[in-house]
């Protein structure tokens, strides 16, 4: 007696390095994602401005110099904008994974306790510089 | 009546080396559903097409399709709703047996996986108590009917096919949350692993396409912070 062959031959395909682009979704996804990297320059200046603070008066006035192109005052503005997108998300996102209270609630209770902060901080170094 | 135009991937594994388009024109009215359709070309056209079905009323979790690439039930999906050629693909990310038909093995390995039953020492007979608030724990996450449109709408699944998924961390968030389980430290291992929750990278398609909005992608997250507190807890003790 024959022994019956299997005529099974299932067929996987690859997802592709460009599977991101097919997609408004994933490509909104890989933005989120992607608010790290103008991110990464502006902490760079953070540091390097630290780092002009305790080197003394000269380096310090060439770190405003630096500050103050075109270019990296438009970077910067890139990274912001990136951190408020990243932040819209990460707040819609937050109160699905830990339900604490009414989603709209929680999200806007971030928005505020942002807008506090950020007033606070901007408050304080205004009254510093 | 309106004819609409299907594009439908065939794939016959006794003569085709890959899968390829195949154009039918079908009738369809606004309650034509897109498993009515398939249902239609396998009756009328073409009787080798080989489809999942069973319920028709988005209950048993067969009929998931790519429609234009998005994962969908057949039979929750209507002809009405698109106005240009209709592509239809068996599930992403999953190996396909034939035409729509996809090998979900894997899929069923990772829901057993993650011991989707309630685990306890009770041997009574009394029935379990359970007050309304207790069951509104898990109660969206009991939903699933299993259909894996989640796992066609992940690209970590795509990437790696050992990643657990939404819908068994879905499913074992479930029994965690569950208050006549006892379970949890036998599925700790399984979600704290690098194929467990932390496989995720929360893009969120999952509860996009989820057709009984149970949110996978917010169990999956609930389940890291349930896995992180599990490693804290686990350095104090000896
Ligand atoms: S046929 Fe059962 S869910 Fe569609």
């Amino acid at each position: 007696m024959n022994t019956p062959v299997s005529a099974r031959k299932p067929y996987q395909s690859k997802l592709s390095r460009s599977w991101w682009l097919k997609h408004n979704y994933y490509r909104l996804y890989m933005l989120r994602e992607a608010t790290v990297l103008p991110l990464l320059f502006f902490i760079g200046c953070l540091l390097y401005g630290l780092y002009c603070l305790t080197q003394g008066a000269a380096h310090w006035q060439s770190f405003q110099t630096f500050m103050q192109q075109g270019w990296v005052i438009a970077l910067n503005l890139l990274a912001f904008a990136a951190s408020l997108f990243h932040a819209k998300t990460f707040f819609a996102l937050f109160p699905r994974v830990m339900p604490l209270a009414p989603a709209w609630l929680m999200i806007s209770g971030q928005w505020l306790a942002t807008l506090l902060v950020a007033a606070g901080v901007l408050l304080l170094c205004g009254g510093w510089l | 009546m309106t004819d609409y135009q299907l594009l439908i991937q065939r794939y016959d594994p006794e003569h085709d080396n890959e899968p390829r388009l195949q154009r039918f024109t079908v009738p369809g009215d606004h309650t034509t559903s897109v498993l009515d359709a398939l249902l239609y070309v396998q009756q009328k056209r073409d009787v080798t097409l080989g489809l999942r079905w069973s319920c028709r009323m988005a209950i048993c979790g067969s009929c998931g399709v790519m429609v234009n690439g998005i994962p969908k039930l057949g039979c929750k999906t209507f002809l009405r709703d698109y106005h240009s050629d209709i592509t239809i693909e068996p599930l992403a990310h999953f190996a396909v047996e034939k035409d729509l038909i996809v090998d979900m093995t894997q899929f069923l390995a990772h829901l057993s996986a993650i011991k989707p039953y309630l685990i306890n020492d009770y041997s009574g007979t009394a029935l379990h108590k359970q007050t309304p608030t207790q069951l509104a724990k898990y109660q969206q996450f009991s939903n699933c009917i299993n259909c894996g449109l989640c796992y066609s709408a992940c690209p970590q699944f795509g990437l790696n096919p050992e990643f657990l998924g939404p819908a068994a961390i879905t499913l074992a968030q479930r029994y965690n949350l569950d208050s006549r389980d006892n379970g949890k430290a036998a599925r700790m291992p399984q979600l704290n692993g690098k194929n467990g929750a932390w496989g995720c990278t929360f893009v969120g398609f999952c509860s996009d396409v989820c057709p009984k909005q149970l949110d996978p992608a917010a169990a999956v997250n609930q389940a890291k912070v349930e896995s992180a507190k599990d490693f804290i807890i686990s350095m104090f003790k000896p």
